[in-house]
């Protein structure tokens, strides 16, 4: 067997682990201040071909990015309108999102439906230090965006751990009412990131499809990575440096499947493979109901409850 | 919300009036219906005309009607299954995971045993097989739920693409129990024709739909009757009411999530009595495990409207797929997109119901600091 | 520690004639729903002392607290800090104005370490925290006022006693001049309890001033510069340090006019039906409830009187089966019900009216007819039919105001749906019941629905039932009870048989002056 391929295969896999990485910071911010959004799947559609038609339009990498941005924002917004405002259940918001979404995704899609990607966002030249064996591929080999993501996950650790708003934000997410007894507003928290999340979740999906996707087709898109996101936001137990590492693994879960076939190997089949990281995630969201882990790493205490202050 | 010098309260209504609840669902459905037809107009479509069509395909027409209906079968199941769960705050959205479980349950039942049972015997045998299978689906899930308080939410996610993965594993990834060995072609393997429903006439609609309906119909009677019914309003209204009267609440709350998958995995089974007659990943795709969810929401939990409520749903997607059949097709995703925002707009238009807004001038706040003054 | 009190209101050190007092309340009035909590009280808190605040529950002494920090807004009267008028609008608001409450629940993020809950809320916090700095910070306040405490630690891991020294630099670090502690030694053990003390010493020594809000006579006497007594809404009277006689402070908490008119049983008792005999249960290593042994015999009224959280809530769990004794045993008819859980307790014709009728007694969502059925025994299915027949009856019978049987619970008034609860636990056919165990039944209500409540424990007793009646209010207690068992610190203290009944015992008894 050729190593190369698994070098590639690790290549490609951090290539996934990008994604996963942008939307679940996106759904870390989001969780961290108690708001849980299931419809990050129908947002990353919506990224991804907001990103497709805006390139399709105008061949702006940027700009077309910059709407997938805004178009998460906006369902976002809307998550955040209906369950902290309007205090309805997150459950039923975050799926009625997807369903939205995926529709939306398809039906504004259409037109484009199996054309090739206009644009790409490309890798950026290191010149020989890409040629590098096993190195060169994985570390020089990739555009931009992939680069800010990587970055993005150390500053959304250094934002959450180190500055006064992670602070607060950590503790809405955990104790809503301190922080509502100390004069700051709950729900201004709770929109700020919801819609921050957003924000990542739709770059998410308009990088996908303009690095990774090779034609518009909306079954094939995302296939799934934003219920993935979501589980790696409770195997890395809400951190986003956690996250990176879980993205890696997943993502490398998610490519060896295609190398297997790609290499003739029948060993393992790719359908059992797939499954690891839910299995995996699975295991670890035992490991953290344990009572003291529950006290001490868990999920934000109070995930997906509305805040309203208790009044006499 | 505060805007300025006003705020915007919501209060709590202790009786709603009855206009409300016949006035949101209708809201909904008319800014829904604008929505898409904004979508409809940026895509160069008449909504008017779009809409009309749409709605006699779905609904007016016979074979419209009968595979509206055909569709609806499986989703009263799974529309039943989150409705069971949800009443009871205990949010199972692994109804699609639950349903592909049926459906390998009940194929394995219809392969393995049915043909040594007579028919009227087999189909039963097949379906509760299924609903078994769905039901053991969440048996994981419940029990952490009920030892050790672990999400369901986030444990019965993930169970569904562990489910996905086994139906792609069983039919392209292997060439076991389930698939057709007659033909390269990955295809899952016919069950018995014991196993098997007739459809009505020619069209899509099978016999299954009956059950589905009565089963509604027990369910509802059942949870109204029953001590177990009882039992679990209490629980659901107050878990310390629960308590004082010395209910068991672990085992209320796994019992009514394996109740929950079971019916999930009936719906399963029903596509294998019915329309597949084996494992089908063409099922895969429609994704009628979420919409049981919307379907079960936008029913508030009753089980007798989510009959009515799965079947207007089933129209919409039956109706959509009839507008491609056009000089200027019109993507059948615009009845997801209506289905979507349908469920967005009555989420948004229940606060309504139950609260009453208020709005008030805030009082100019004076800071007097003391000695300062 | 230049920024630990940047928004401590400038002048407030100014300590200056003895006119001029840190905070003070001027005939503060709040009221409740039914409740009048406050009743024109005057309160002043000087610079550098020690100010109690005494009284049983439901005197209005947190009410007042809870005026002074901001929390509430008084109905009518004045907050003055430093001779100067405020409107305190907020918690946030009182901060500013250098008051701080620490609440007897915490409002801590268990997850947080304890640098990070102190100065979580700061204002003047800068954007980017180091750990190393803040959690110095937070150890030079901690110091300053003998409050050792490892700002590292989780909170989540900490006992109560530190959980509440971690509130207490959280408004040191903030800046408050003023620190109202509402029954701050409930959750503490004895050498925590010394422990606080000692910080109040360093606090005041440091020129703070402290609001001690308490129901420990005991307690409060050795820390107090001034004891200020209320009851039932009014200030009773003032003591400075020196003047403090503990039995005068007990008359002036809990004495009362002897003039209740008694109810007494006016049958001979029957056979024992309920009986204790040395039950012990422990909750994290402390006796919760201590070697208790009474019996409740049948057309007899036992009250258990005693103030909040001396053991009646777990007494009360433990006779109806909702939690098993760590030892000794309870027996109903001679015998033991130990472990056999509440249903069958309740099969055994025991009754239970809780203290928290909606939400416990009660399912709120579920109509009158529904919350019949909770305790009655069912079969395979629910019989409505006979509970709405029943229904029918008490709503007629009760005078219970409702639209109809099929009217949510949460729709009636407090006194209705305790009249529902009740009707449930007495007179429901369903079982009959030989023992009612009742606690606080007439908490929040009005004086006719008072008058009700007790009119029919009183029928209870008349037709043979043993009643076991767990109240904070003394008033009920004598009123009802033909014996009387004064709890504190979960042991029975005191004992009360006969028809003469000396109040002041009783009082000194729930104060743990024994």
């Amino acid at each position: 067997m050729n190593s190369n391929v698994w070098v590639l295969t690790f290549a490609d896999g951090i290539s996934i682990a990008t994604t996963l990485i942008l939307a679940s910071l996106g759904a870390i911010l989001t969780e961290r201040s108690g708001v849980i959004n299931l419809g990050i799947e129908g947002m990353l559609l919506m990224g991804a071909v907001t990103a497709f038609l805006v390139g399709d339009g105008t061949h702006n990498i940027w700009l077309a990015l910059f709407l997938a941005v805004l178009v998460g924002m906006a369902m976002a917004t809307v998550h955040a309108v209906l369950t902290i405002t309007l205090r309805s259940n997150q459950i039923v918001s975050g799926l009625a999102l997807v369903i939205f979404g995926t529709g939306l995704s398809q039906f504004i899609g259409k037109s484009v439906e199996g054309k090739p990607r206009p644009v790409r966002i490309e890798p950026i030249d290191f010149g020989a230090l890409s040629d590098i064996p096993i190195i060169g591929p994985v570390v020089f080999n990739h555009d931009p965006i992939t680069y800010l993501t990587w970055f993005g996950a150390l500053i959304a650790s250094w934002y959450l751990f180190r500055t006064r708003p992670g602070l607060v934000l950590r503790a809405t997410g955990d104790a809503p009412a301190t922080v509502d007894a100390q004069g700051v507003s709950v729900a201004a928290v709770r929109y700020a990131h919801t819609i921050a999340g957003g924000a990542l979740v739709g770059l998410a999906g308009g990088w996908f499809m303009l690095a990774r996707g090779t034609a518009w087709s909306q079954a094939a898109t995302t296939n799934g990575i934003g219920w993935i996101a979501l589980a790696l936001v409770v195997f890395a137990a809400w951190r986003p440096l956690r996250a990176i590492a879980g993205a890696v693994l997943f993502g490398f879960l998610l490519q060896v499947p295609y190398t297997l076939q790609g290499q003739q190997i029948r060993i393992f089949p790719p359908e059992i493979l797939q499954m690891l990281p839910y299995l995996a995630t699975l295991a670890v969201l035992v490991v953290l109901s344990t009572p003291r882990a529950r006290r001490l790493l868990g999920a934000p205490t109070m995930l997906g409850q509305p805040f309203v202050r208790d009044e006499r | 919300m505060i805007i300025g010098r006003t705020r915007i309260e919501l209060e709590p209504r202790l009786n709603s009036p009855k206009w409300l609840v016949v006035a949101v669902p209708l809201a909904s459905v008319f800014l829904a219906l604008s929505v898409g037809g904004i979508f409809l107009i940026l895509n160069g479509h008449s909504p008017l005309h779009t809409y009309s069509k749409l709605l006699s395909s779905g609904y007016t027409t016979f074979y419209g009607i009968t595979d509206t209906l055909g569709l609806a079968t499986p989703l009263i199941c799974t529309g039943l299954a989150a409705a069971f769960a949800f009443r009871m705050n205990l949010f199972n959205i692994g109804e699609e995971g639950q349903m592909y479980l049926g459906m390998i349950g009940g194929a394995w039942a219809g392969i393995a045993l049915a043909d040594h049972l007579p028919k009227l015997v087999a189909v039963p045998v097949v379906l509760a097989i299924g609903a078994l299978t769905g039901g053991l689906w969440v048996l994981v899930p419940a029990v952490l739920r009920a030892k050790l308080g672990t999400s369901e939410i986030v444990s019965t996610l993930l169970l569904n693409y562990v489910a996905l993965n086994l139906v792609n594993y069983f039919i392209f990834g292997s060439r076991g129990f389930f698939r057709d060995p007659s033909t390269s072609f990955p295809q899952g393997r016919a069950v018995s024709a014991n196993a098997r429903l007739g459809n009505f006439g020619t069209t899509n609609t099978y016999p299954t739909l009956i059950i589905a309906a009565l089963l509604a119909i027990l369910l509802w009677w059942f949870i109204r009757n029953s001590n177990y019914g009882y039992e679990t309003s209490v629980y659901a209204d107050s878990p310390n009411t629960a308590r004082y009267a010395g209910m068991n609440a672990t085992r209320l709350t796994i019992s009514v999530l394996l109740v929950s998958g079971a019916l999930a995995g009936l719906g399963g089974a029903m596509y294998v009595v019915g329309p597949a007659g084996k494992v089908d990943p063409g099922i895969l795709q429609i994704g009628l495990g979420y919409a049981g969810i919307v379907v079960a929401s936008l029913a508030r939990y009753n089980f007798v409207a989510v009959v009515i409520t799965a079947i207007l749903f089933a129209g919409l997607r039956v109706g959509g797929a009839a507008l491609q059949i056009s000089s200027n097709p019109v993507p059948i995703a615009i009845a997801v997109v209506l289905q979507g925002s349908v469920l967005l707009f009555a989420l948004g238009g229940e606060i309504f119901r139950r609260n009453r807004i208020r709005i008030r001038r805030i009082q100019p706040v004076v800071f007097s600091t003391g000695a300062d003054a | 520690m230049s920024n630990a009190s940047p928004e401590a209101v400038k002048g407030s050190h100014r300590v200056s004639g003895a006119t001029l007092f840190a905070l003070s309340a001027r005939r503060v009035t709040k009221r409740f729903p039914g409740v009048l909590a406050n009743d024109q009280v005057d309160f002043d808190l000087a610079v550098g002392e020690v100010h109690t605040l005494l009284g049983e529950n439901g005197a209005g002494k947190s009410t007042l607290a809870s005026v002074l920090c901001g929390l509430y807004k008084p109905d009518e009267g004045a907050v003055l800090r430093n001779g100067t008028q405020v409107r305190l609008t907020s918690p946030r608001h009182g901060l500013l104005n250098g008051i701080a409450m620490v609440h007897q629940h915490f409002r801590l993020v268990d997850r947080f370490t304890v640098a990070e809950n102190v100065v979580l809320g700061h204002r003047r916090l800068p954007f980017l925290l180091r750990a190393s700095a803040l959690e110095s910070q937070v150890s030079d306040v901690a110091e300053r006022f003998g409050l050792p405490i490892d700002p590292r630690a989780t909170v989540g891991e900490l006992s109560a006693g530190q959980r509440q020294r971690v509130e207490i630099v959280k408004a040191l670090y903030q800046g408050a001049e003023i620190l109202l502690l509402d029954e701050p030694t409930a959750l503490l053990a004895p050498p925590e309890v010394e422990k606080l003390f000692e910080t109040v010493r360093a606090m005041t020594a440091a020129g703070k001033s402290v609001v001690f809000v308490s129901h420990k006579l005991g307690e409060v006497v050795d820390i107090s510069d001034r004891i200020t007594v209320m009851r039932d809404g009014r200030v009773t009277g003032s003591v400075k340090r020196g003047e403090a006689d503990t039995r005068r402070l007990a008359e002036l908490m809990v004495g009362r006019d002897i003039n209740l008119v008694r109810r007494l049983s006016r049958t001979a008792k029957g056979e024992p039906l309920l009986s204790l005999d040395n039950v012990t249960w422990h909750r994290h290593g402390s006796d919760v409830v201590k070697n208790i042994s009474f019996n409740v015999s049948a057309g007899e009224i036992v009250g258990v009187a005693g103030v909040s959280g001396n053991g009646q809530r777990e007494l009360a769990e433990l006779v109806t089966g909702l939690q098993v004794p760590s030892s000794g045993s309870i027996a109903i008819g001679g015998v033991s019900i130990n472990g056999i859980g509440a249903r069958r307790v309740r099969a055994n014709g025991l009754a239970y009216v809780p203290e928290d009728r909606l939400g416990t007694g009660l399912a709120p969502s579920l109509t009158i007819v529904d919350n019949l059925v909770l305790t009655r025994t069912r079969g395979f299915f629910v019989n409505r039919r006979a509970a709405q027949a029943e229904a029918e009856v008490f709503i007629t019978k009760l005078e219970i105001k409702t639209p109809s049987a099929l009217t949510q619970t949460r729709k009636l008034s407090g006194g209705n749906a305790q009249k529902v609860l009740l009707a449930r636990e007495i007179f429901s056919t369903g079982d009959q019941s030989r023992i009612i165990v009742v606690c606080s039944p007439t908490r929040g209500l009005d004086v006719g629905a008072v008058e009700t409540v007790h009119k029919l424990l009183d029928e209870a007793r008349s037709a043979g039932k043993a009643v076991l009646l767990i109240s904070e209010d003394l008033d009920e207690v004598l009123t009802l009870a033909d014996r009387i068992l004064v709890l504190y610190r979960g042991e029975v203290v005191h004992e009360v048989n006969g028809t003469s009944v000396d109040v002041e015992a009783v009082g000194h008894a729930m104060a743990g002056l024994s």
